[in-house]
């Protein structure tokens, strides 16, 4: 695959981008940083209102419960909703120079992850805080962080490249993500999803990783490794099609933008 | 020099077509409504093009309005691709085909060295050590660190340009941009190029001004509709051309 071979030969754009993308989150304004923890958090103190106060959700411990999934489902839907503009974004560099057009969406995938890797902070300081503590179990958010970024390089090359020809898939993406965060179990447990419906959940990749990381921190037990393996398997089966896609695509991205 | 690198650009059989859409849809939901109300066009723009541009070459590339020689290099660059043939390049090719091609507005000049740089494939420790040559070349002094959205179009090209010709490319391919340079920076970029022809770097070069085609290329292509309407000697592709436009 020459792909491997292009990455390396551009990583200095790929580190500018991303340099670029982290850089301008945090340094152009001391509120950068707060405002990357007041985003999470405000939604948290929302989802917690709702769901333990209003609707007395009976799982124990709920905020922590409910912030071991959020923070991450926030770095899966930034991927999507990010990913899907950044080649119309681009499209004034995309008509001018030549690069691998693919530096795109892995620099988005990237700096994301990175500031998600910050966001993390919020995790554990709730389960610090919140009563439940540490244990050697959260080690395995590498593993899982790193299976979280090859499903979103996946579904980043897919997005990114069809919103090139489907300008609306932006506004139909946003909907999407609303009604996938219901679909996933972050604001409830994958058990007391009815038998029936259960599908909709395990064919969601993200399902598994947010009980990945819930195991490891909120029940502070090793993570579901056969989950993990299925979300692996689907992860490279989108960077796959992703790739098919991406490169059947690219060709005509300068011409359609 | 190995055999390949003798032809640095091999133009194959190439064709190449536009849609043009006289109401376009973009969007899913007007492609699904109105999949029988998108009408295009098809507009041949180049025709059985084949060229084979040798190491050391300079080319002028000459044509009228809209005869294709901006498509022409655009497909030498790689960012558009043919409808049918084959366009190989070998070696590291930079190109200059639009006016600060790539510079972010609201970088300084300075970063924007370094952006357009990297994405010519340079790495941070190149780019470093020639940064002093990028900004002495461009002549802009103490305007390199104000944002390039503040430049004028001849400060924009000074920067790309010396960019451009700073990458160490094999292969250097010039869309018209020289236009915008007052009189002293073109004679320095037309002294510049010249270096790096007698240097046996390659170089495509699309320009209106024929002066300087025979001044410094050796060799001149002349597109007409689409069309290789003659390649050869400058003195005498130029001469041919202005009996025929003239
Ligand atoms: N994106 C596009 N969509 C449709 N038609 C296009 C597109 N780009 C170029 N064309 C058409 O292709 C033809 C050749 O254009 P091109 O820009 O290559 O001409 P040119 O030789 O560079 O002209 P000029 O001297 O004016 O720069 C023109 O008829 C133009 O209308
Ligand atoms: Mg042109």
């Amino acid at each position: 695959m020459n792909i491997a071979k292009d990455l390396y030969n551009y990583r200095e754009l790929l580190k500018t981008n991303i340099k670029k993308d982290v850089g301008g989150k945090y340094k152009n304004s001391v509120l950068g940083v707060l405002w990357s923890f007041i985003n999470p958090l405000l939604q948290i103190a929302v989802y917690a209102l709702v769901f333990q106060v209003i609707l007395k959700s009976n799982i124990e411990n709920y905020t922590v419960y409910l912030c071991c999934g959020l923070i991450p489902w926030q770095y899966f839907s930034s991927i999507v909703l990010r990913g899907a503009a950044v080649i119309v974004d681009n499209a004034n560099i995309i008509k001018k120079v030549y690069f691998p057009r693919e530096i795109l969406p892995i620099s988005i995938v990237t700096s994301e992850g990175v500031n998600f890797l910050i966001s993390t902070i919020i995790i554990l300081g709730f389960v610090i805080f919140g009563g439940i503590g540490l244990s050697w179990n959260i080690l395995w958010y590498f593993l899982i962080v790193a299976i979280q970024f090859i499903v979103s390089i996946g579904v980043a090359l897919i997005v990114s490249s069809l919103t090139v020809y489907f300008r609306d898939l932006l506004h139909l993406l946003g909907i999407v993500i609303q009604l996938l965060f219901y679909a996933t179990p972050i604001v409830y447990a994958i058990n007391s999803v009815p038998a029936n419906l259960q599908w909709i959940v395990k064919i969601n990749p993200m399902s598994y990783l947010i009980e990945a990381y819930r195991s490891i921190f909120y029940n502070q037990t090793i993570p579901n490794f056969q989950g993990l393996l299925i979300a692996l398997g689907m992860g490279i089966a989108l960077c796959v099609v992703g790739y098919f896609i991406f490169n059947k695509l690219e060709k005509r991205f300068a011409e359609e933008l | 020099m190995s055999k390949e690198e003798e032809n640095r650009i091999i133009v194959d059989n190439v064709y190449k077509t536009f849609n043009v859409y006289m109401d376009k849809a973009n969007s899913l939901k007007e492609k699904m409504l109105f999949w029988n109300r998108n009408r295009k066009e098809k507009r041949e723009v180049l025709k059985n093009i084949n060229l084979t541009i040798k190491n050391g070459e300079a080319v002028g590339l000459i044509g009228v309005n809209g005869s294709g020689k901006s498509t022409l290099l655009k497909l030498m660059t790689k960012i558009i691709y043919p409808n049918s043939g084959k366009i190989i390049t070998n070696g590291k090719l930079t190109s200059l085909l639009e006016l600060g091609a790539g510079f972010h507005p609201d970088f300084s000049g300075r970063e924007n060295i370094y952006f357009n740089a990297s994405i010519f494939g340079l790495t941070k420790k190149q780019i470093d050590e020639r940064i002093d040559n990028i900004i002495e070349f461009s002549e802009l002094g103490s305007y390199i660190d104000n944002p390039v959205r503040t430049y004028s179009s001849g400060m924009y090209m000074r920067l790309a340009f010396a960019v451009a010709i700073n990458v160490d490319a094999d292969i250097l391919l010039v869309d018209e941009v020289l236009a915008v340079g007052d009189q002293h920076f073109q004679e320095k970029c037309i002294a510049k190029m010249k270096e790096l022809k007698e240097q046996g770097k390659t170089m495509v070069f699309v320009t209106h001004s024929l002066g300087t085609v025979k001044d410094f290329c050796n060799r001149a292509i002349w597109l007409n509709q689409g069309v290789v309407k003659m390649d050869g000697e400058p003195d005498e592709v130029i001469e041919a051309y202005l009996k025929e436009t003239t």
